[in-house]
């Protein structure tokens, strides 16, 4: 994590500056994003302008003396600094971020933003660091290839969200210097309202029914699927998870006839983002007893179903309920 | 860097560096107080509590030996690394020899490892840092070079030079019989000599140096007001000699000119004693050219206060020498005549030594009748007393003599040990007139050098000597290229391109523009990517793919090879069949070598890349 005091005074006039109106991007852009070199800014970390302090003084008194030896070393240290400018340009150069995307999380938990990376060229960039508010990713790409980048991110309010601006810089090659680019992926990232902690129980189920469900509770298995957030960790198929990749969990088949309805009106007594966590809460409650559920908003209704998607798309219109 | 300290305090150092290198815990305060302390003592009495250029440079030595001690983190570890960039500079202070450069850039290329190792969170990997750090220090020599040949020199340095703890190899501003000197013992090559013309006879090789003209019985001195006068004017010579000098650092201000100098070198001033002087102590390789006569006739006469000057003696001193000169002069008053006679005097009873005894109170009278054995200094200190007693205005001038012929390098070389002190009298109607008793008593010692003595045909001896020669002459083109580059070089390098650099305004445009070529060579060489292993046929393919976006056929990045056939195709077949045909054909084939795995011969990979370099739609 990089702290404020970690950061060099260098590198926190760059994210002052950031602000300013000429500061490329000057919006949040599209994917894919291209790093084109009028959008990367290369300044000194205070490492180098310690040594360019000490080389002036070694050129000054080199000169003064007129020592020939002392006047080349002065200069070729101040060559290989300044061409170390340039490199770090290059490394940043050709850059591009592919895709971005996150899985959504709810309020309060860490929300994923996984972005791919690709390098244009046959030059291997190393020593890349992204960083995005207080999360910080280091990573090393080789020419022609992708990389995957996960950077943890707190979501801290539901709805949409953008990632905002990040940094991608590297202090290669001799750290005298910082390249660096902005990134402003104009992305929306979907936000879960948070769920309430102690929430009361499921309201009770309304109609009779005869459907066959999935239950992750009865007599019959009925198939294995791959590990969802939120299943319990005893319905999980260890024996079978092992022979595969991905952790499986079991579905029993099991007889339900039961449906919620989830009414938004129904919580009048409730303050208002109190009842969208409250319902938020439901709705995956609703989901893990394998019942089919409906809600009821303001201005939405969603008609019964069950599963993932029907879960989403509660949680998503829950999520875009306008603040209030 | 190291090499240069006295050997105890090197020692000491050296310790210091190892301790720190496989000790890693922090030392207590104390002790770290106690060890600065310790080492400060050390370096301060190894120079005898002089503070000057060489015992600061210890400082700096023993301070960087020490501060690994309580580096443990990034930021010790950068600060040490940026001044330990002085240590390759201090050493640059005491020797800018080929030698010393080349260790100061391992040095560099070792420091900027040790940067981009600060500079990487990951594993080190010393090979490919190091490997990177010498590739980065090549691509920095561009740019380095123009800063070194165009970045605006200093002609006249803004601070003093400091002062050095060991003599150079100059001249100094005074003699004395008794004294011992080094430099007749000094190895060391000083004055590196071409001749631009004709060469003179090597009798006439006299460099001169500072001439002395006080004398107080023991010591002769140099008059200083001569600094300030005029020099006397001298008829016109027809034949002068040019040549160009490179002289070592001697940490005076005399440049050696070969004698008598009529035209001075560049950035120097004869003075009234036709001594060349610079403003500020030689403490880097000078390089000048100069001209001289070999026959110079003064036009005026003797000016009365140096009659006075080069007549005075210490009153009461050397009543015998006095007595024997008064005499003499009663014989034959011509100075010549006079000079001639002393030298056959001397000639005929004199020997000449370095081990030389010393001199009594009467420092002339003891060695004209008593000891009747030395070398240039008590010749020539008696001479001047002699001639002087005579009523003869005499001075005593130092300078070097004789010397060596570098066959290699065809120039000529004088060591420390050519140094040499002559005699001056005037002569009227000509002027001052070099008379050199030494050479009267043993010309071998001061103008052929051992060497040339036995010159046997010794087949080993002459390989010594050549490569001896040889390897004085890369020495010398050194101090030619690197050395003796200054601003008024610099000057002549940039005039004929039409610089004006006495202009700032110009220089700073040059330096621009040198910069400006360097950088985009840099640029590049940084650019150049890693060319690509390629297999021919794939680099016909992309010779062929570009060929078609020529013609306005774009294969699209995400389109394989077989659909972008396809569609192309298409588009010939309306307008030319022929051309469709033959297009899907190639593209086939290509497709079949590249993803089908179909045995090729070689025959046909070459029949396979021709078509597709050469493909063109009819």
């Amino acid at each position: 994590m990089a702290s404020e005091n970690s950061k060099d005074v260098v590198e926190r006039f760059g994210d002052r500056a950031a602000r300013w109106a000429f500061i490329r991007p000057k919006k949040p852009e599209a994917l894919p994003i291209e790093l084109g070199r009028s959008r990367i800014y290369v300044l000194p970390t205070s490492f180098g302008l310690f040594i360019s302090g000490v080389i002036a003084v070694l050129l000054l008194g080199a000169l003064n003396y007129n020592n020939n030896p002392a006047i080349f070393l002065a200069f070729i240290i101040a060559a290989a600094a300044h061409n170390s400018l340039v490199h770090g340009h290059l490394l940043l150069s050709g850059l591009s971020v592919k895709t971005l995307h996150a899985e959504p999380v709810h309020v309060g938990q860490i929300m994923f933003v996984r972005m791919r990376f690709e390098a244009k060229g046959a030059r291997d960039r190393r020593g890349l660091e992204l960083v995005c508010g207080d999360s910080e990713e280091k990573f090393d790409l080789l020419a022609r290839e992708q990389i995957e980048i996960s950077l943890a991110i707190p979501a801290m309010q539901r709805g949409w969200m953008q990632t905002g601006r990040m940094r991608l810089s590297t202090i290669r090659p001799l750290g005298l210097a910082r390249a660096w680019s902005w990134i402003r992926p104009d992305t929306h990232l979907l936000v879960y309202p948070a769920l309430e902690a102690q929430a009361p129980a499921l309201p009770e189920a309304q109609g009779e029914g005869s459907q066959s469900r999935m239950h992750s509770q009865g007599e019959h298995l009925h198939q294995l699927r791959e590990y969802r957030h939120g299943d319990a960790k005893k319905q999980i198929a260890w024996k079978a998870s092992a022979r595969g990749e991905h952790l499986l969990v079991r579905e029993y088949e099991t007889q339900t006839a039961k449906e919620i309805q989830l009414d938004w009106f129904m919580l009048a007594q409730l303050p208002y983002e109190a009842r969208i966590s409250r319902l938020a809460r439901w709705v995956v409650n609703a989901e893990q007893s394998a019942c089919r559920y409906s809600l009821r908003l303001p201005q939405e209704f969603i008609a019964s179903g069950n599963g993932l998607e029907q879960r989403h798309a509660c949680l998503r219109a829950l999520a875009l309920m306008p603040h209030g | 860097m190291l090499l240069q300290l006295p050997g105890a305090l090197m020692a000491v150092l050296s310790i210091t560096l190892a301790l720190a290198f496989f000790y890693s815990k922090q030392l207590p305060r104390i002790l770290r107080f106690l060890l600065v302390a310790l080492l400060g003592a050390a370096v301060l009495t190894s120079y005898n509590f002089g503070i000057g250029r060489d015992s600061a440079s210890a400082g700096l030595l023993a301070m960087l030996a020490l501060k690994p001690f309580e580096t443990h983190n990034h930021r010790d570890a950068k600060s040490l690394l940026g001044f330990s960039l002085f240590a390759p500079f201090a050493a640059f202070l005491q020797d800018q020899g080929p030698l010393t450069l080349g260790l100061s850039m391992a040095a560099f290329v070792l420091s900027l490892s040790a940067f981009s190792a600060l500079a990487q969170s990951t594993r080190l990997q010393w090979r490919s840092t190091l490997k990177s750090a010498s590739s980065a220090a090549l691509i920095a020599l561009p740019l380095a070079l123009v800063g070194f040949w165009l970045f605006p020199r200093l002609s006249t340095p803004l601070w003093g030079l400091p002062q050095n703890a060991v003599s150079g190899k100059g001249l100094g501003d005074r003699m004395e019989p008794n004294e011992w000197l080094d430099k007749l013992a000094d190895d060391r090559v000083v004055i590196r000599a071409k001749f631009l013309g004709a060469t003179p006879r090597r009798d006439q090789m006299y460099w001169r140096g500072p001439v002395l003209t006080h004398f107080d019985g023991s010591a002769w001195i140099r008059d200083l007001g001569a600094r300030v006068r005029e020099r006397p004017g001298l008829e016109k010579e027809t034949n002068a000699i040019a040549y160009e000098v490179m002289l070592e650092p001697t940490s005076t201000t005399d440049l050696l000119v070969l004698d008598l100098p009529t035209l001075a070198p560049e950035n120097s001033r004869l003075t009234y004693e036709f001594t060349a002087l610079v403003q500020e102590p030689i403490n880097s390789v000078q390089r000048y050219q100069a001209a001289s006569s070999l026959q110079p006739k003064f036009i005026e006469p003797l000016d009365d206060v140096t009659r006075i000057m080069t007549l005075r003696l210490p009153n009461e001193l050397n009543p015998r020498t006095r007595e024997l000169a008064q005499l003499w002069f009663s014989e034959n008053p011509d100075p010549i005549t006079l000079a001639n006679r002393f030298n056959t005097w001397i000639q005929k009873d004199f020997q000449y030594t370095i081990d030389a005894p010393l001199l009594g109170r009467d420092s002339a009278d003891d060695f004209l009748f008593n000891t009747k054995r030395g070398f240039c200094q008590h010749f020539s200190s008696s001479f001047a007393v002699f001639m002087r007693s005579a009523g003869i205005p005499t001075r005593v001038v130092t300078g070097f003599v004789g010397g060596r012929y570098n066959q290699f390098g065809k120039y000529w070389m004088l060591y420390g040990k050519d140094a040499h002190a002559w005699n001056e009298i005037w002569v009227g109607g000509r002027g001052w007139v070099r008379i050199d008793p030494t050479a009267a008593v043993a010309p071998e010692n001061i103008l052929d050098t051992v060497e040339d003595l036995q010159s046997s045909e010794n087949f080993a001896e002459s390989m010594l000597s050549s490569s001896f020669e040889t390897s004085d002459w890369l020495r010398r083109s050194w101090n030619e290229l690197i050395l003796g580059y200054n601003a008024s070089r610099q000057r002549n390098l940039l005039r004929p391109l039409g610089f004006d650099t006495d202009d700032a305004k110009q220089l700073t445009f040059a330096f621009l523009i040198g910069a400006g070529i360097a950088l985009a060579f840099t640029l590049m060489l940084l650019l150049r990517q890693r060319r690509e292993n390629l297999h021919e046929v794939e680099q016909a393919w992309r010779v062929f793919i570009k060929q078609m976006r020529k013609q306005h056929h774009n294969k699209l990045s995400h389109e394989p090879a077989s659909r972008f056939a396809e569609r192309v195709a298409e588009l010939y077949r309306s307008k030319t069949p022929g051309s469709a045909e033959r297009f899907n054909q190639l593209c086939a084939r290509y497709t079949q070598w590249r993803y089908e795995n179909l045995e090729f011969d070689s025959g046909e990979i070459k029949q396979l890349v021709a078509d597709l370099r050469h493909f063109r739609p009819t």
